[in-house]
């Protein structure tokens, strides 16, 4: 509607061009190339780390959902498969994986990526590691990538995050070092999450009904986007099993849909929960993040390796920030972290068009939301944790997946968007991306037909 | 005589071919912009008003309508959105429009009916395209393509039912033959956009283009390579330019600068850009022009004003 409009002010304005007198065949006219031109300009430079494809599982319930019985190797094996097919990228040019993973034992979990690599028909010429920032992870694994490439590491990154919290659940595993509780901050570190999203909650002032109703936006974003086919075509099915806790028996399946939305949502269902951090506390099952199992990756190179490849370029990696707040409320971390983001970007926040903030609890993103003014229309179009789930370590590649194919369905309305979350143990990341800016693929040069008469007989045709 | 106001911005005003005092007012909401858009048919009353006959709505505006040559209660009208709608008068409202066309792909906005075929008629369009169309088929009939920008105006020879001209924003005006693929003449009428073109209705070999440079200029196809003369009077692009049906050398003229000039093509004053009469009754643009073939003299206005004028050519529109 609005663009037609401008389209027949743009025809019209043109028969008021100043005509003139006399010099009936030339033109003068101003330079119109200015800072408002219709033509844009953008910086693409060679050396951009890009995206050139960034995929996901379904995310399902930790403990109950269809991918319970998934190991992580096969969960990131059938992600690596998928990317490696659809890019046609040769497995040997990739120069390192890095993969988030948070609960999963460290050593044991590094092992299970390599094993992943190779299940996925990658050789052993490519390394794996894994890297740890609690729910950034998948993030900074995307964002050690970024940096690695453009350190000339390497030129082909594969970077992504899985966690499988129905083999391994939130728990620390030993003593508690006495001294933790002479420092406050070391203390904070050992809070529940909920607990720290009730800090946040009381501290600035994010009642239960403000909570509650971010919970029913998210699941109503989250249905709708599933309903319109919005995530088809960043969902990798996952052919797996299932596992019959009593039997044994091992029954095979394919998973392809989110389990955590519930459409059917309301206040009502919402209010019956109990608090469980706190004595008539705010923060229940309802409006925090779902425990979940998934996976995500993200295949980057410089945008020179994409261009001769001939892939198409999701998103290009603009900046990244970690940053350090109160663990005792650690929930403010995108708060902090996305103007710090932002501003290495060389951004304003309004400069931004969508952002994916990771509702870890309903207290916690409403909070950031709020303190940073954004429109809360250009946050988690498509629903957030509460609906989809907080896989961990996966949560960071997750989102990027989601913003970016978000961002490619706006076209030209979305031109920067933002990844962030808050991270236990009081952090808080966020990275900038930019979509779009590639030459248009539409092209008006029309093949002549017949003999070329109006070129010269050595012109190239 | 008299005037009358219309709801919307007119865009065209045209004599009915078979009822004297009939107009058909095409109008678009918000000067054609954004908005709705109404078709109306008003009869002149013999005591000097104007009585509304019919009115129909369309979704978005119309920028051109033209009366069937072939059924005297029939109009076509051309909108905003690409279609032509079809009316007839004869019909209760609830059954108009009785159809549409759609098939451009950007504003339709002119319409011209075959006055020797009377089964045809001609869309131009925004989308660079001149459409032919009948009645009888559900489709166009025929697609001409070759300008590369809008075309503002069609118009049929009147002495040569198969030949019709089209004034485009690519400065051409090229002139089309039903029995020919391309076009028979391709004449770069001016250095800016031509916005309107017409036949002389006495010497089929005669046309006159207005333009954006605010010229009108006089053509005759057999040496095309250089104007038969320049009428520059106007002080912006001229919207409109009309022959005579009854005089082979008067030339009706409107404009972006309001006024709607009367030109005698063979007069010296005329080349000096002096018109036989110029008239400012209008407060916007005026781009609606028409002439009466059934009364000799009769003529009406049209203007973004939304105003609709009818008076006689020898004296002036009177309130």
């Amino acid at each position: 509607m609005e663009s037609s409009a401008q389209a027949r002010l743009a025809v019209l304005s043109r028969q008021f061009a100043p005509v003139a007198e006399g010099v009936q065949s030339l033109s003068l006219q101003t330079c119109s190339a200015g800072d408002s031109a219709a033509y844009e300009r953008r910086n693409t430079a060679d050396d951009d780390v890009v995206i050139v494809a960034s995929l996901r599982t379904p995310l399902t319930k930790a403990k109950r959902g269809g991918l319970r019985d998934t190991d992580a190797a096969d969960l990131l094996s059938t992600l690596f498969k998928a990317v490696l097919e659809r890019t046609g990228v040769e497995p040997q040019a990739i120069g390192d994986i890095v993969i988030g993973s948070v609960l999963g034992p460290s050593s044991q979990r590094a092992n299970e990526c390599r094993i992943a690599s190779f299940f996925a028909g990658i050789p052993d010429v490519v390394p794996v590691r894994t890297v740890n920032r609690q729910c950034s992870s998948g993030l900074q694994a995307i964002a050690d990538v970024a940096a690695a490439i453009k350190a000339g590491f390497y030129t082909v990154g594969l970077a992504g995050g899985v966690e499988t919290m129905s083999s391994n659940p939130m728990a620390w595993e030993g003593g508690i070092n006495p001294r933790v509780s002479e420092f406050p901050d070391a203390a904070s570190c050992m809070l529940p999450m909920g607990v720290t999203s009730e800090n946040v909650a009381a501290k600035y002032g994010v009642d239960r009904k403000t909570q509650d109703e971010f919970a029913v936006r998210s699941h109503k974003k989250a249905a709708a986007a599933r309903a319109a086919g919005k995530f088809k075509d960043e969902i990798v099915p996952v052919a797996t099993k299932l596992v019959d806790p009593k039997t044994g028996a091992e029954t095979k399946v394919t998973i392809s849909e989110d389990d955590g939305i519930r459409a059917s949502t309301t206040m009502e269902t919402l209010g019956a929960l109990k608090a469980v951090f706190k004595k008539n506390g705010t923060t229940t099952a309802g409006n925090s993040s779902q425990v979940t199992d998934g996976a995500a990756v993200a295949l980057m190179m410089t945008r020179a390796e994409a261009v001769r490849r001939g892939l198409p370029i999701l998103g290009v990696f603009r900046s990244f920030a970690a940053v350090g707040v109160d663990p005792a409320i650690m929930g403010v971390g995108p708060a902090v972290a996305i103007p710090a983001a932002v501003a290495r970007a060389g951004l304003t926040l309004d400069d931004i068009d969508v952002f994916e903030i990771n509702e870890a609890f309903a207290s916690q993103a409403f909070y950031s939301i709020t303190k940073l003014g954004l429109d809360e229309a250009k946050v988690n179009p498509n629903g957030g944790a509460i609906a989809l789930g907080h896989p961990l370590g996966a949560t960071g590649a997750r989102c990027t997946a989601t913003l970016l194919h978000e961002m490619r369905r706006r076209g030209r309305a979305a031109r920067f968007g933002v990844v962030s979350m808050c991270i236990g143990s009081g952090m808080g990341a966020a990275a900038v991306y930019e979509v779009g800016g590639e030459t248009d693929p539409l092209s008006t040069a029309r093949a002549v037909e017949g003999p070329q008469q109006l070129l010269s007989k050595d012109a190239v045709v | 005589m008299g005037r009358c106001r219309t709801a919307f911005n007119a865009y065209s005003v045209k004599f009915s071919p078979f009822f004297e005092g009939r107009i058909a007012v095409a109008t678009a909401q918000n000067f054609g912009i954004i908005g709705n858009g109404k078709q109306h048919v008003f009869e002149m009353t013999p005591a000097g008003g104007m009585l509304e006959v019919a009115q129909y709505d369309t979704a978005d505006g119309l920028y051109d309508c033209a009366w069937s040559e072939a059924n005297e209660n029939v109009l076509v009208a051309a909108s905003g959105d690409g279609s032509i709608k079809v009316y007839d008068t004869a019909l209760p409202p609830h059954a108009n429009p009785v159809r549409g066309f759609k098939e451009h792909r950007h504003e339709c906005c002119s319409l011209a009916w075959n006055t020797g075929k009377r089964d045809l008629f001609l869309s131009s369009s925004w989308d660079d395209t001149v459409k032919l169309w009948s009645l009888n088929a559900p489709a166009s009939l025929r697609t001409f393509a070759g300008h590369t920008y809008c075309v503002y105006h069609v118009a049929w020879n009147p002495q040569q039912p198969e030949v019709f001209l089209s004034a485009s924003g690519d400065t051409t005006v090229r002139v089309w033959d039903l029995r020919q693929p391309a076009p028979t003449l391709v004449l770069p009428a001016h250095a800016y956009e031509v916005l309107a073109a017409d036949w002389c209705k006495y010497n089929d070999c005669l046309l006159a283009t207005g333009s954006v440079d605010k010229t009108i200029k006089l053509w005759d196809v057999r040496a095309p390579g250089r104007e038969m003369a320049v009428l520059a009077g106007h002080s912006y692009a001229v919207r409109r330019v009309l022959f005579s049906p009854h005089a082979g050398n008067l030339l009706m003229s409107c404009s972006y600068d309001m006024t709607v000039k009367l030109w005698d093509t063979a007069s010296p004053q005329a080349a000096q850009g002096l018109p036989l009469r110029s008239w400012d009754h209008h407060s916007e643009f005026a781009v609606g022009i028409d002439f009466s073939s059934l009364r000799e003299g009769l003529v009406a206005s049209a203007g973004w004003d939304e105003s609709v004028w009818v008076w006689d050519q020898r004296g002036f529109p009177s309130p």
